[in-house]
C-alpha cells in the first residue's frame, strides 16, 4: 500500500540515511549537510502526506508476527501530530546547525547522531508494540549520550554519562513494567492490550514502573536533574533534546500508553498532576536563581513539561487537547529560545547572564525573536502559547481540581518572571561585553522563523486546533 | 453595512500598525493619522447599529464572536476619538524623538486590541485582545529610554499576573455557565465557586482600569514612557476598557444586588483606592507622577459607583469613566506640552509659565476643575451621582469619597500654583518659554471643550449614552441628569472645595511657595513616617510580591540542589562503596575463591532442598 510506504519512509529514511552521512561527509561537507536536511525533510514530508488519511479517521496498521503480537507500527492522528511537531522543529535545528557547528570537529558524527536520533524518535512515535517502543527509546538514549558529550571535555563526558545513566535506568525500570503488562495480558501489542485492559485495568505497580521511565525521559521531578546538566552540549543539541524532541518522547508515550491505550486506575489522574505541579513549581523557582542561561532555559523546559503532563493526565478531553497543543507551541517557542541563546553563546562564549547585557542594540533580530518566543512560552496572546496554557488550566478547573489549578497559576506567574529576568539580563541594560554583530544569516533566519511561527500559531489557531480536536475525538471517543 | 464591517476596526489599525513598523522614518506619522481618522469615521458609522457576528475559531467554545450594541458602540467611538487626538498630538510630541516607528505601531496595534476587546462577545476572544495589550504596553514603556525597561517589565509582570488571574476566572465562569459567549451568561454569584470566579474577573477588570493592588506600575511608567502613551492608555483607553468590563460583569454576567456581600467589597476597594492613591498624589513634586497617582485614585470613584449596585451609583460610575478619560488625558497632554516647551516637569523647577502658555493653562484649569468636581464641569456631575449612590448605601463610603475629593482639589491647587503661577525656582530661566504648537493645542482644546460640554449639557450623554446601558427597568423612577436633587450633597461638595482652598492658602503661607502647599500634611506627625516608607516603596505590591517570589525560588533552588545531590553524590558514592567492597573480596587468592564456591554450593543446596 502506498500510504503504508509513507509510514516506513518517515521512519527508515532518516534511520538508514543517517549511516550514510559520515560517508557523504568524506566526499564533501556541503553534500553531507544537504543530505542531513533532506533526510529530515523527507521524513517531515512523508508524515505531512499522511495528514489527510489520518484526519479522515483511518488508522494505518503495519503488521507482521512479532513477539506475540501482530502489529509493528501504526499511524493515527496522534502519532502524525507528534511526528510533524518533532520533525518541523528538527528540520529548523538541522538548518541552524549548519551555521553553528561549522567551526567544530567531528561534524560527521554530529549529523549522523542527530539524524539517527530524529529517525528513532519517529520509530517511537509510530511503534504499535511495547518492545519496539523500548528499542527505539534506547537508540535515542545512545544518540543523546554521544551528542551531550560531543565536545569531549571531561565535564561534558561526566554529564553525558549522568544523562545516559538516569534515562537508561528509567528505561530499564520501564521495561520491567512492560514485562508485567505482558504477564497480565499475554501480549506486547498495543491494540491487544487496549481491548483486554478495558475489563481489567493495568496493575498499579506496572503503571508506576512505566511512569518512572517516562518521567526520567521527560525530565520531571525528581528525575530531572540530568536535563540542566546536559546544557554542556552544543546548543542545537540542547534545543533538540530539551525543547523539541527528547523530552517530548516521555509525554508522548504517556499519551500513547496511558490515555490512548491502557485503562488505568483513576487515582493516577490525581497523582500525576500533583507530581507535574510540584515539578513545575520547583523548576520554575530554580530558574529564577540560576545564572547560566542554558540552565535557566532547561529549568524552564522542566517547568513547562509539568504543564504538558498536567494537561495529558488530568483526565478530561479539554485538558488532553490543551496538552497536545502545548507540545506544539512549546516545541516551537522553546526551540526558538535555545537557538537564540545559541547565537549569543557562539558569538561571545559566555553563558553567565550576569556577565551579559545590552545585546539588543547589536543583535536586534535575535533579541526580538527571543522576546516573541518568550511571550509564547509565557502564554501571552496573540502567541500560540496563550491557547495551550488556557486549555491546560481550564482542563484542571473542569475536573474540579482547584488546588492543582492554583499551583499551575503560580507556575504561570513564575514563567513570566524568570523569562523576563533572562531577557532583561541578556539583551537589555548596559553592555558588559565587547560589541558583537548578529550571528550567521542561516542561524538568525532560523530563530526568526520560529518566532514568526509562534505568532502564527496564535493567529491561525484554528488549524492546529481543529486537528487536535479530531485527535481527541479519535482517542477518547468524545468531542471536546 | 455588512457583518464584515465589524472586523474593520480591529483589522485596519492592526495592519496599519504592522505597516508602520516597516515604513521608512516620518511616514508612520501620516499612516497613524490616516488610520485613526479612518477608524473614527468607521466607528461613527457603526454607532447606532446592533449586530452580531459569529464564526468558529479555536474550538472548545472559543468562537470569533463580536457584538455591536449601544454600550460597545459608545466605548468604540470614545476610544476612536482619543486615538485620533493622541495621534495628532504625537505628531508634534514625537518629532525628533527616537523610536517613532515603534511608537506609532504600538499606538495603532493597541487601538486594534482595545477595539477587539470591546467588540468581543466571547470571553476568550476578549481575553485574547485584552491580554495582547501587554505586548504593546511593554513596547511603549521600553522605548522611553535606556533604563525604561525596568518599568516596562514591572508593568508587564503586574498586569500579566492580573490577566492570568482573570483567565482563571473566565474559565470558571465558562464552566458554570456552560458557554463562553458573554451575552448568554447570566449567573448568580452565590456559590463559593461563582464567588471566586466573580472576584477573579473583577480583579482583572479593575486592574486594567488601574485600581489597587496592581497599580504601582503606573507612576513608574509616567516617569519613563513617552507621554502620549500615558494620555492614551492608562488615562483613557484602559479606563474605558476596565470599567466597561466591570460594568458588564456586574450588570450582565453576575448581576450584582445591593444585598450581596460583594457590593460592600467593591465599595471598600473603591474607597481604599481613592484615599491611598490620592494621599500619594498629594505629596508628589513631579507633574506626571502626580497625575498618574490621580489616574489610580479616580478609578476608585468608578468602582465605588458601580459597586453600590444602585442605579444612581452605576450611572455615576459609568459617567465618571468617560469624564475621567477626558479630563485625565487632557491633563497629561498639558503635562506633555509643558515638558516639550519648558524642558522639565519637575514642579520645583517650574513656575510662572501660565502667562507664557495661556492656552495650555486654560485647558489645565478646565480639566483640573473637572477632576476636582467643580461645577459646572463634567466631573462635578458624575461625582455627585457617585456620592448620591454611596450615601444611599452607607454614610461611611460617602465620607471616604468626600475626603478623596478634598485631597484631589488640594493637590490640583498645588499643581496649578506650582507649575503655572508664582516664579520659576530652578536655575534655568523660563522666560523664553513659548506656547505649544497648534498640533498639540488642538487635541487639548478639543478635550477641554468636551469637559465643558459634558458638564453644561450633561443630560445629553447621560440620557443618550448611559441610560441605555443600565436599561429602562433599572432606570425607571429615577432622575439622573442635572443637579442632584438632594441639596445636602451640593452643600457638602461646596464646603469641601472651600476647605481645599483654605488648606491651600494655609499651606502656601506656611511654606512660602506653591509647590510646598501640601508640606504641612506631608510632614504631619503620624503621616511623616508612613509617607517616608511609601516613598521608599515599602508598600509597593510589586516589590512585596517579588520578595515573596524570591523566597519561593530560594526554597525551590535548595530542593533542586538536594535532589541533584542524590544523583551526583549519593548515587555515585553508593556505587563506589559497593565496588570497593566487592573489589576487596577479589584478592587473587585461590583459597578465598574456593571458599566462595563452597559457600555458594551450600546455599544452593539449601535452596533446592527447601
Amino acid at each position: 500500500m502506498k500510504t503504508n510506504a509513507l509510514v516506513w519512509a518517515a521512519m527508515f529514511v532518516p534511520i538508514a540515511g543517517s549511516f550514510l552521512l559520515p560517508l557523504a561527509g568524506g566526499i564533501s561537507k556541503a553534500l553531507r549537510n544537504l543530505g542531513a536536511f533532506l533526510l529530515v525533510g523527507t521524513s517531515l514530508l512523508c508524515s505531512g502526506l499522511l495528514v489527510p488519511t489520518v484526519q479522515a479517521g483511518t488508522t494505518l496498521r503495519i503488521s507482521c508476527p512479532f513477539l506475540g503480537g501482530g502489529q509493528l507500527f501504526q499511524a493515527d492522528s496522534l502519532s502524525v501530530f507528534m511526528a510533524l511537531v518533532s520533525m518541523l522543529v528538527g528540520a529548523v535545528i538541522v538548518l541552524y546547525s549548519m551555521g553553528y557547528i561549522s567551526h567544530y570537529d567531528n561534524q560527521n558524527e554530529y549529523y549522523f547522531m542527530v539524524v539517527l536520533f530524529l529517525g528513532s524518535m519517529m520509530g517511537i512515535i509510530y511503534a504499535a508494540n511495547l518492545i519496539l517502543i523500548y528499542l527505539f527509546w534506547e537508540i535515542t538514549a545512545v544518540a543523546c549520550w554521544r551528542l551531550i558529550g560531543f565536545f569531549r571535555e571531561p565535564l561534558c563526558v561526566v554529564r553525558a554519562d549522568k544523562a545516559f545513566l538516569i534515562t537508561g535506568f528509567g528505561a530499564f525500570v520501564m521495561l520491567i513494567g512492560f514485562i508485567m503488562v505482558y504477564g497480565q495480558y499475554g501480549s506486547f501489542d498495543l491494540e491487544a492490550i487496549k481491548s483486554a485492559s478495558t475489563a481489567h485495568p493495568v496493575a498499579n505497580l506496572a503503571v508506576f514502573l512505566i511512569l518512572f521511565g517516562i518521567l526520567s525521559k521527560s525530565a520531571t521531578l525528581p528525575l530531572h536533574s540530568w536535563l540542566p546538566d546536559a546544557g554542556v552540549a552544543p546548543t542545537p543539541v540542547t534545543a533538540l533534546l530539551h525543547a523539541a524532541v527528547l523530552v517530548k518522547i516521555g509525554v508522548y508515550v504517556y499519551a500513547r500508553l496511558f490515555v490512548a491505550t491502557f485503562t488505568i486506575d483513576p487515582l493516577w489522574n490525581q497523582v500525576v498532576p500533583l507530581v507535574a505541579g510540584v515539578s513545575a513549581l520547583v523548576s520554575g523557582g530554580a530558574a529564577l536563581v540560576e545564572t547560566d542561561m542554558k540552565r535557566i532555559i532547561a529549568y524552564s523546559t522542566i517547568s513547562q513539561l509539568g504543564f504538558i503532563l498536567l494537561g495529558l493526565s488530568i483526565g478530561n478531553p479539554l485538558g488532553f487537547a490543551g496538552g497536545l497543543l502545548y507540545i506544539l507551541m512549546h516545541s516551537i517557542a522553546k526551540g526558538g529560545l535555545f537557538l537564540c541563546a545559541g547565537v549569543v553563546e557562539q558569538k561571545l562564549h559566555v553563558k553567565d547572564i550576569t556577565r551579559l547585557g545590552g545585546l539588543i542594540r547589536t543583535m536586534p533580530v535575535t533579541a526580538v525573536s527571543f522576546l516573541l518566543c518568550a511571550f509564547s512560552v509565557m502564554g501571552i496572546p496573540p502567541f500560540g502559547g496563550f491557547f495551550s496554557k488556557y486549555l491546560v488550566i481550564a482542563g484542571s478547573l473542569k475536573s474540579g481540581d482547584y488546588p492543582i489549578a492554583a499551583i499551575f497559576t503560580l507556575g504561570a506567574f513564575l514563567t513570566v518572571i524568570y523569562l523576563f529576568r533572562l531577557f532583561a539580563m541578556i539583551f537589555l541594560g548596559e553592555a558588559k561585553t565587547t560589541p558583537v554583530t548578529e550571528g550567521a544569516p542561516v542561524m538568525v533566519a532560523s530563530v526568526a522563523f520560529l518566532a514568526l511561527l509562534s505568532l502564527a500559531g496564535g493567529l491561525l489557531i484554528n488549524y492546529p486546533s481543529s486537528y487536535v480536536q479530531t485527535t481527541v475525538q479519535q482517542i477518547l471517543g468524545v468531542m471536546p | 453595512m455588512t457583518e464584515a464591517m465589524l472586523w474593520y476596526p480591529i483589522v485596519i489599525p492592526a495592519l496599519c500598525g504592522v505597516a508602520a513598523l516597516a515604513l521608512p522614518r516620518r511616514l508612520p506619522d501620516g499612516v497613524a493619522l490616516l488610520a485613526t481618522t479612518a477608524n473614527l469615521l468607521l466607528c461613527l458609522r457603526l454607532y447606532g447599529n446592533e449586530m452580531n457576528v459569529s464564526s468558529p475559531w479555536a474550538g472548545f467554545g472559543i468562537l470569533l464572536e463580536l457584538r455591536l450594541y449601544h454600550f460597545s458602540a459608545f466605548i468604540l467611538a470614545a476610544a476612536a476619538c482619543f486615538a485620533l487626538l493622541i495621534s495628532l498630538y504625537s505628531l508634534c510630541f514625537m518629532k525628533g524623538r527616537a523610536h517613532g516607528n515603534q511608537f506609532y505601531a504600538y499606538l495603532l496595534i493597541s487601538l486594534a486590541m482595545v477595539n477587539g476587546a470591546v467588540l468581543a462577545d466571547n470571553l476568550l476572544l476578549m481575553l485574547f485582545f485584552w491580554e495582547g495589550l501587554l505586548c504593546t504596553i511593554f513596547g511603549f514603556i521600553a522605548i522611553g529610554g535606556r533604563e525604561a525597561f525596568r518599568s516596562a517589565i514591572k508593568a508587564f509582570v503586574l498586569v500579566g499576573v492580573s490577566d492570568i488571574l482573570m483567565m482563571v476566572g473566565m474559565a470558571m465562569t465558562g464552566f458554570l455557565a456552560g458557554t463562553l459567549t458573554i451575552s448568554r451568561i447570566h449567573l448568580a454569584p452565590d456559590s463559593p465557586v461563582a464567588g471566586v470566579a466573580f472576584l477573579l474577573l473583577v480583579m482583572g477588570a479593575t486592574s486594567k482600569a488601574g485600581s489597587m493592588p496592581f497599580h504601582s506600575w503606573i507612576p513608574d511608567a509616567a516617569a519613563d514612557a513617552p507621554l502620549p502613551f500615558m494620555a492614551f492608555l492608562p488615562a483613557a483607553l484602559e479606563k474605558l476598557l476596565g470599567i466597561y468590563f466591570l460594568a458588564r460583569i456586574t450588570l450582565d454576567l453576575y448581576p450584582l444586588s445591593p444585598d450581596s456581600w460583594l457590593s460592600p467589597f467593591l465599595m471598600t476597594l473603591g474607597v481604599v483606592t481613592i484615599l491611598l492613591a490620592v494621599m500619594m498624589a498629594l505629596i508628589q513634586k513631579e507633574y506626571k507622577r502626580l497625575l498618574s497617582y490621580h489616574a489610580i485614585s479616580q478609578v476608585g470613584y468608578m468602582i465605588l459607583g458601580i459597586g453600590t449596585a444602585v442605579p444612581v451609583g452605576i450611572v455615576g460610575g459609568i459617567f465618571h469613566m468617560i469624564n475621567h478619560a477626558m479630563y485625565k488625558s487632557c491633563l497629561f497632554l498639558t503635562g506633555g506640552a509643558v515638558e516639550v516647551q519648558a524642558g522639565s516637569t519637575d514642579l520645583r523647577k517650574l513656575g510662572g509659565i501660565g502667562r507664557r502658555m495661556p492656552v495650555t493653562f486654560g485647558c489645565f484649569i478646565v480639566a483640573a476643575a473637572a477632576i476636582s468636581g467643580v461645577p459646572p464641569f463634567n466631573g462635578f456631575f458624575s461625582k455627585e451621582l457617585v456620592y448620591d449612590g454611596a450615601l444611599e448605601r452607607h454614610w461611611i463610603f460617602y465620607m471616604g469619597a468626600l475626603a478623596g475629593s478634598f485631597l484631589t482639589a488640594a493637590s490640583f491647587l498645588k499643581l496649578g500654583h506650582a507649575a503655572y503661577l508664582g516664579k520659576p525656582r530652578g536655575e534655568k530661566s523660563l522666560s523664553d518659554v513659548r506656547e505649544a504648537p497648534p498640533g498639540m493645542l488642538v487635541p487639548m482644546l478639543a478635550i477641554a471643550g468636551g469637559c465643558i460640554l459634558f458638564g453644561v449639557a450633561n443630560p445629553l450623554p447621560i440620557n443618550n449614552l448611559i441610560l441605555p446601558i443600565i436599561g429602562p427597568e433599572r432606570a425607571a423612577g429615577h432622575h439622573f441628569a442635572g443637579l442632584p436633587q438632594n441639596p445636602f450633597l451640593i452643600v457638602m461638595t461646596v464646603l469641601v472645595l472651600l476647605g481645599a482652598w483654605l488648606n491651600h492658602v494655609y499651606g502656601v503661607r506656611k511654606s512660602g511657595s506653591g509647590v510646598g502647599a501640601s508640606d504641612h500634611i506631608h510632614h504631619a506627625p503620624v503621616l511623616q513616617p508612613i509617607y517616608d516608607r511609601a516613598e521608599r516603596r515599602f508598600f509597593d505590591p510589586y516589590d512585596l510580591g517579588m520578595k515573596a517570589v524570591q523566597g519561593i525560588s530560594r526554597l525551590a533552588w535548595w530542593i533542586d540542589r538536594g535532589n541533584d545531590w542524590l544523583f551526583n553524590v549519593l548515587a555515585v558514592g553508593t556505587a563506589r562503596f559497593f565496588s570497593r567492597t566487592v573489589r576487596g573480596l577479589h584478592d587473587g587468592s585461590y583459597s578465598t575463591y574456593m571458599l566462595w564456591v563452597a559457600l555458594g554450593a551450600i546455599l544452593m543446596g539449601l535452596y533446592l532442598n527447601a
